[in-house]
């Protein structure tokens, strides 16, 4: 297979913008700039590695934000950097002859593949909750994963279950390193992840033939090593005490922070403080708008969203940590001052003499 | 009868941890819901050293933490070393230790007086009560700790605690555990003021100013004095 820069000749991109991608891509996986040589030497050299692409329960959202990758020309140049090789999505074929073709890129560069999957499998009713090519998407993924040499998972579903494996998730959806256990994965949560931290996952794994350093919940380092609460450009008024309390309030306006709004910055893992959305443009907090935790293992059974604390199941109450301890404290000094008038009248010298 | 029962350093590390907690119950309340703003018509970056600001009451959170960590820290080495201060540990293993359970049960239920039976320093309720609650208070340093060590991912905390974070269910989830069990130890710290007073005014032993100077007043030999010497 052609290498890199091969490639990026054929599409008529300059030496000048090639080192300049090089650059770019650098940063963006985490990579001191003193790496910047060994990156460009990784492109000459390296050959494109084959990728399959499969989808299972999900909502597609992964590909939608990876195709709108804004740095240069990443849609386009990932795609052909990459050699994707089958994405039933993507692709204009279908049905059986696209299922040969998987096979037998499985078989041609066994052991060589990366295997990226997008959504999750759902284990119950054996598997039929999710069905691909007329088979159970759980074998699709296993038969998929075998000879793969490194397997990526892409966004929230695949990586923790998503809203599909929210209580009381009827379909036993799963996140992918339950079924597939004896290969590296490597989780990229977010729902969708940012397009730009899906490119440096994938760029580094072709470029360096290895996974990236990964946490101990096996996210790499480079990209889910801070929360958005400590990049957060907001956090000022954090710190200064200078809360939104309504969504029209004067704070709202000022842009204070969003806590009291439910924000989960402070509990989230991304980079969306830092690299943002959409090139850099925005994200959510700065629109105005609280984190909801997205990239967090179950983050919809933490909600309610728009609240800083979870409910407590209470009948009938709306009850969070704060009602709910008030309550048992009161009841408690409620409790102790009639236990103790009890206690007194019950050990009184009169009643003894009775 | 009067007898020595608290020493020296259980005292002061009982009310170096009755400060730490009030200040960490009253910080961590704010913490996670901050029912005040701090001082208005600020610039944000300014109002950071200025007063009540989230910024600081989170720093004396932290700051009281360290504080409770050591001094439970203390507590431990103590009990390890004095027989007198390791007095809370409850003794399933042995008979005594169920019928005093009995006996105490009957008389908080008001079912028997409290004069009746046998005298204990410490009773068979304490004895069950107080461990749950140094757990509970583990329980903070270990989750607070956790929490705090992940602004700085494979730091020194997180690397020891940062597991904890996971146990629990994830960072969201450790948020709230370490709210409902903040709120669990009030809730004990309540009961175990009211049981003190009770004491003090049913049998008069002085039972409050122990705490303070170390003796209670016995009527008659307790049962568990060999715990002491
Ligand atoms: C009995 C002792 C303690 C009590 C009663 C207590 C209470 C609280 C409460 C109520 C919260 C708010 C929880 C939330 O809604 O997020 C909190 C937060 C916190 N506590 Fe504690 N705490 C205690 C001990 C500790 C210790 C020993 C540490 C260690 C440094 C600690 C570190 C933290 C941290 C890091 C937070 C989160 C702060 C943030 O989100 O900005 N706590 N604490
Ligand atoms: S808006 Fe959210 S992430 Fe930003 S400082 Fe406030 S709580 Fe933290
Ligand atoms: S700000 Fe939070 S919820 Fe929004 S995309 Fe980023 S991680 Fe997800």
């Amino acid at each position: 297979m052609e290498t890199f820069w091969e490639a990026f000749k054929r599409h008529g991109v300059s030496r000048r913008d090639f080192i300049k991608f090089a650059t770019t891509l650098t940063g963006f996986m985490g990579l001191a700039p003193s790496m910047v040589p060994t990156v460009i030497r990784a492109m000459e050299t390296k050959p494109r590695v084959p990728v399959i692409w499969i989808h299972g329960l999900e909502c597609t959202c992964c590909s939608e934000s990876f195709i709108r990758s804004a740095t240069p020309l990443v849609s386009d140049v990932v795609l052909s950097m990459i050699s994707l090789e089958y994405d039933d999505t993507l692709s204009a074929a279908a049905g059986d002859a696209v299922e040969e073709h998987r096979r037998r890129i499985i078989k041609e560069y066994w052991g060589n593949y990366i295997l990226a999957v997008e959504g999750n499998p759902p284990l119950g009713e054996e598997g039929m909750f999710c069905v691909v090519n007329g088979k159970p998407f759980l074998e699709h993924l296993k038969e998929s994963a075998e000879g793969a040499k490194a397997v990526i998972a892409w966004g929230s579903c695949a990586s923790w279950g998503c809203v599909q494996a929210a209580r009381p998730n009827p379909t036993t959806a799963v996140s992918i390193d339950k079924v597939i256990k004896d290969k590296p994965v490597v989780k990229v949560p977010g729902c969708p992840p940012i397009a730009e931290v899906m490119t440096g996952v994938i760029m580094y794994m072709v470029l360096f033939g290895k996974i990236p350093p990964l946490d101990s919940q096996g996210r790499p380092k480079m990209f889910y090593g801070n929360r958005i609460h400590d990049t957060c450009y907001r956090r000022a008024f954090f710190n200064a005490g200078q809360f939104v309390e309504r969504f029209d309030d004067e704070g709202a306006k000022k842009g204070w922070c969003l806590y009291k709004v439910g924000c989960r910055g402070p509990t989230t893992y991304n980079q969306c403080g830092s690299m943002r959305w959409y090139n850099g443009l925005s994200y959510p907090i700065q629109a105005g708008h609280g984190c909801i935790g997205c990239s967090e293992k179950d983050f919809w059974d933490n909600g309610p969203f728009y609240e800083r604390l979870t409910h407590i199941p209470v009948p009938r109450q709306e009850a969070d940590a704060d009602k709910v301890g008030a309550v048992a404290a009161a009841a408690a000094v409620g409790g102790a001052v009639v236990h103790g008038i009890l206690s007194k009248i019950r050990n009184s010298k009169k009643r003894e003499e009775v | 009868m009067r007898i020595y029962v608290f020493s020296p350093g259980l005292r002061i590390w009982h009310w170096v941890n009755f400060l730490t907690i009030l200040v960490l119950f009253g910080t961590g309340l704010y913490i996670g819901n901050p029912f005040f703003s701090g001082p208005p018509g600020i610039e944000a970056t300014h109002a950071y050293g200025e007063g009540l600001t989230m910024g600081f009451i989170r720093k004396i959170h932290f700051l009281a933490g360290y504080i409770l960590l050591a001094s439970f820290i203390f507590r431990v080495i103590i009990g390890i070393f004095s027989k007198r201060d390791r007095m809370v540990l409850p003794r399933f293993w042995t008979r005594d230790y169920w019928s005093s359970l009995k006996e105490i049960t009957l008389k908080y239920l008001l079912l028997k007086k409290d004069s009746d039976g046998r005298e204990y320093i410490r009773n068979a309720c304490a004895r069950t009560a107080y461990p749950l609650i140094y757990l509970a208070i583990l329980f903070m340093i270990v989750t607070g700790f956790g929490m705090y060590g992940l602004s700085n991912p494979g730091g020194f905390w997180s690397s020891l605690l940062g597991w904890v974070v996971w146990a629990l269910g994830g960072e969201f989830q450790t948020h709230m555990w370490h709210r409902w069990v903040a709120w669990l130890i009030i809730v004990a710290a309540i009961l175990h003021v009211y049981f003190v007073i009770r004491e003090e005014i049913i049998r008069r032993n002085g039972e409050i100013s122990s705490m303070i100077n170390g003796y209670k007043y016995f009527e008659k030999e307790p049962a568990d004095i060999g715990d002491l010497k």
